[in-house]
């Protein structure tokens, strides 16, 4: 570990770059998943009006641009969000707090000193731990951030943050 | 069971069997009033068996049952850090809790627990929603007890000793509301106890009053039901309908106007309507002081003491310490009569019941939080900075340096909300109402008016120790949270902020179950944000958090 650069270095680091494989990844099932359901049911509707003597026609030649526009926009999400993401999230770590950046339309920076980390955890979903990856969950005792939440880190990164933000020498005074 | 094993009072059997039955009171009246009109010979509703009185007896054999295994197997000691309770026969439950976890004790008391010198204790801690331990019925010496072994503790830290002296025998409340049973414990040790704050009769009327704004809209849609004749039935069965059938009103003024109604119709009518109005409010009055009479406030060395109820007597204890925010609040009828109320939010859970119902004096169903703790729920408008600044050492109202928002914040904030109150005009020419366009310029209006008192209002404020936000217009706040206390800050920007050159600060404490007792500072310019930031994130992080 000593070889290595120190965390609390005080630098907005970038999120590592696999992230957005991983969201492409995730993206794309979710247009996949959403594209089978939606065709499933615009082939129901047209059948459905095939039997019953409806205007078939007119359902599918309606439907089936709406599905395109629909899949094509998933598709491009899927594609370019991720990157997009990306490059508006950043975090820095110093001896005192992390704070961490997000949002493309809608930005924030949170703050979390070093001092209100309750307990963190490290958590690894299976598409995760395919990319190396983990998620950072800093607990603190408020309310809308009881839960804050680092996603794509390089697992190891990931737990060397925890071993450097893990409250440390907690006196009496500050316990729960 | 060791010597310093606490059990439940027996008694507690009663208590419990009392608490199923007042469930099954509800149930118990509908099935008295299936007997009375359905036929005896087959039962309530027609349905039930004929001997269903004796059937029902069975209920009782279960819940004895349990109150007296909850009896038998509850026990509560005290080891050298933590209280462990015992409870549970088949699901055993163990529960430790340190003693400097525990945010808060309370007292609840009904008239029964009274007449028998017993009590119910509530524990807190920053657990969550709800009082991490609820110990039903024990003697007060046992309270008495726990308060002295979990707050002894503490106050050796803050070298005070708080020990010792019943809350619930403060010799301020005592000419209030005699309480006989609280001699039987003895105050033990004299701290300095300074009552802050008494609420006498008087000023609770006011408070009934003010918390009766609610009425008004009430009584008007009342009002409009009878006009549409929706209640009409209802009006049928109580033999009503000669005043009150659908339009009564309108009939009303049209009888008037052609001479047709006598006038002491008019009169017996617009009677009739005020006895209701004055019965509501005399309701109102009459649950007011039944759960604040005698309501004291007491900071005794480095805790607050609130004391209040006439029948259920309850008395929280809220290390100064632990106090998370808090807020100064001023509706319109609180500003007209020159009053406002202070609450402060701990971390610590949940609501105060008493026996059964909660309570919560907040202004009505609106602005109720359970966390909430009223510190004042009536005091004088000129009273409630010191007051304040007396909880709060750091937070004094009076001598903050208010900043005001963005000069251009106005501008800023009536486009989202001007757009936002256009959308049900569409929507109305769509339905073909076109007559609703005629609102228009009168939304438009009072939109921008609203939203230039609000941006007016609005300031903020910080020191080393406090940051503090002031908002609201019809209702007013003031919010101060202690650096020490902030959990996370957070800078925000939305595109529209962007497009404006803002940004907002929030403050994000624990315990902040009301989004409005917030600090949450909007429309400020970029750099200002981000110095206000930059500030806040600094200082709360060179402080030790201290529950």
């Amino acid at each position: 570990m000593s070889d290595e650069p120190p965390i609390a270095d005080g630098i907005h680091h970038q999120l590592d770059p696999r992230v957005i494989s991983l969201h492409r990844l995730i993206g794309l099932i979710v247009c996949v998943i959403v594209a089978v359901a939606a065709l499933w049911g615009l082939l129901g509707a047209t059948l459905a009006a095939l039997v019953n003597d409806g205007p078939a026609a007119w359902v599918f030649l309606l439907g089936a641009p709406i599905w395109f526009a629909v899949t094509g926009l998933l598709a491009w999400h899927a594609r370019r969000w991720p990157e997009i993401s990306y490059r508006h999230a950043s975090y820095r770590v110093d001896d005192t707090a992390i704070e961490i950046r997000r949002g493309v339309f809608w930005r924030n920076v949170i703050n979390v000193p070093r001092s209100r980390v309750q307990h963190l955890d490290v958590s690894q979903g299976p598409f995760e731990r395919r990319y190396g990856l983990g998620t950072l969950i800093i607990h603190t005792a408020g309310t809308d951030h009881a839960q804050v939440q680092l996603g794509g880190l390089d697992h190891a990164r990931a737990l060397r943050i925890r071993e450097h933000l893990l409250p440390t020498g907690r006196t009496s005074s500050d316990a729960v | 069971m060791t010597p310093s094993e606490r059990r439940l009072h027996p008694v507690s059997i009663l208590f419990s069997l009392w608490k199923s039955l007042k469930a099954f009171a509800v149930p118990g009246l509908f099935l008295l009033l299936g007997v009375r009109s359905s036929g005896a010979a087959r039962g309530p509703f027609g349905f039930l068996p004929a001997n269903w009185d004796a059937w029902a007896m069975w209920f009782l054999i279960p819940i004895t049952a349990i109150a007296v295994v909850r009896y038998l197997t509850f026990r509560m000691r005290y080891e050298g850090a933590e209280l462990v309770i015992r409870s549970g026969l088949l699901f055993r439950n163990e529960r430790h809790i340190p003693y400097d976890r525990i945010q808060n004790i309370n007292a609840i008391r009904s008239v029964f627990h009274r007449l028998l010198g017993m009590t119910d204790v509530q524990i807190e801690t920053a657990s969550g929603q709800r009082a991490e331990a609820t110990i039903s019925v024990v003697p007060l010496a046992v309270l008495d007890e726990m308060r002295r072994r979990v707050f002894g503790a503490r106050a050796e830290a803050v070298g005070s000793s708080v020990q010792g002296s019943d809350p619930l025998s403060l010799g301020v409340s005592r000419g209030q509301t005699p309480d006989q049973d609280t001699d039987s414990v003895a105050p033990q040790s004299s701290i300095t106890e300074q009552a802050i704050l008494r609420i006498p009769v008087r000023e609770l009327a006011l408070l009934s009053v003010i918390q009766n704004k609610g009425l008004l809209p009430i009584a008007a849609g009342m009002g409009l039901l009878w006009e549409f004749g929706v209640l009409e039935g209802a009006a049928d069965t109580l033999g009503l309908e000669r005043f009150f059938s659908g339009g009564a009103l309108r009939q009303l003024a049209e009888a008037f106007m052609n001479r047709a109604l006598e006038s002491w119709q008019v009169t017996g009518a617009l009677a009739t309507m005020l006895g209701a109005l004055v019965l509501v409010q005399t309701l109102s009055f009459v649950w007011v002081v039944a759960r604040l009479h005698g309501f004291v406030l007491t900071r005794a060395g480095e805790d607050l003491r609130t004391d209040y109820g006439l029948l259920t007597r309850v008395a929280t204890t809220i290390p100064l310490r632990r106090i998370q925010t808090l807020t100064i609040q001023q509706g319109l009828l609180q500003r007209l009569t020159g009053r406002a109320s202070v609450r402060v939010e701990t971390a610590g859970g949940g609501s105060v019941p008493t026996g059964g119902m909660s309570v919560r004096f907040g202004e009505g169903s609106d602005s109720d939080g359970g966390d909430r703790r009223w510190l004042a729920p009536i005091v004088r408008e000129t009273d409630a900075p010191a007051l304040a600044h007396s909880v709060l050492p750091e937070f004094d109202a009076r001598e903050l340096a208010w900043n005001p928002l963005h000069p251009r914040a106005f501008r800023r904030a009536v486009k989202p909300a001007q757009l936002l109150s256009l959308i049900p005009f569409p929507i109305a020419v769509a339905l073909r109402e076109p007559w609703v366009l005629i609102a228009f310029p009168v939304v438009l209006g009072w939109v921008a008016y609203s939203t230039h008192k609000r941006i007016a209002h609005a300031a903020w404020a910080e020191t080393d120790e406090i940051v503090a936000f002031r908002s609201g217009w019809i209702r007013q706040r003031v919010t101060a949270v202690r650096t020490a206390k902030i959990q996370a800050v957070t800078l925000l920007e939305s595109p529209f902020d962007r497009r404006a050159l803002m940004r907002r600060v929030r403050v994000d404490t624990a315990g902040a179950s009301e989004r409005s007792d917030r600090v949450d500072i909007p429309y400020l310019s970029r750099e200002v944000a981000d110095d206000l930031y930059r500030r806040l994130t600094a200082r709360a992080a060179s402080t030790e958090f201290r529950w």
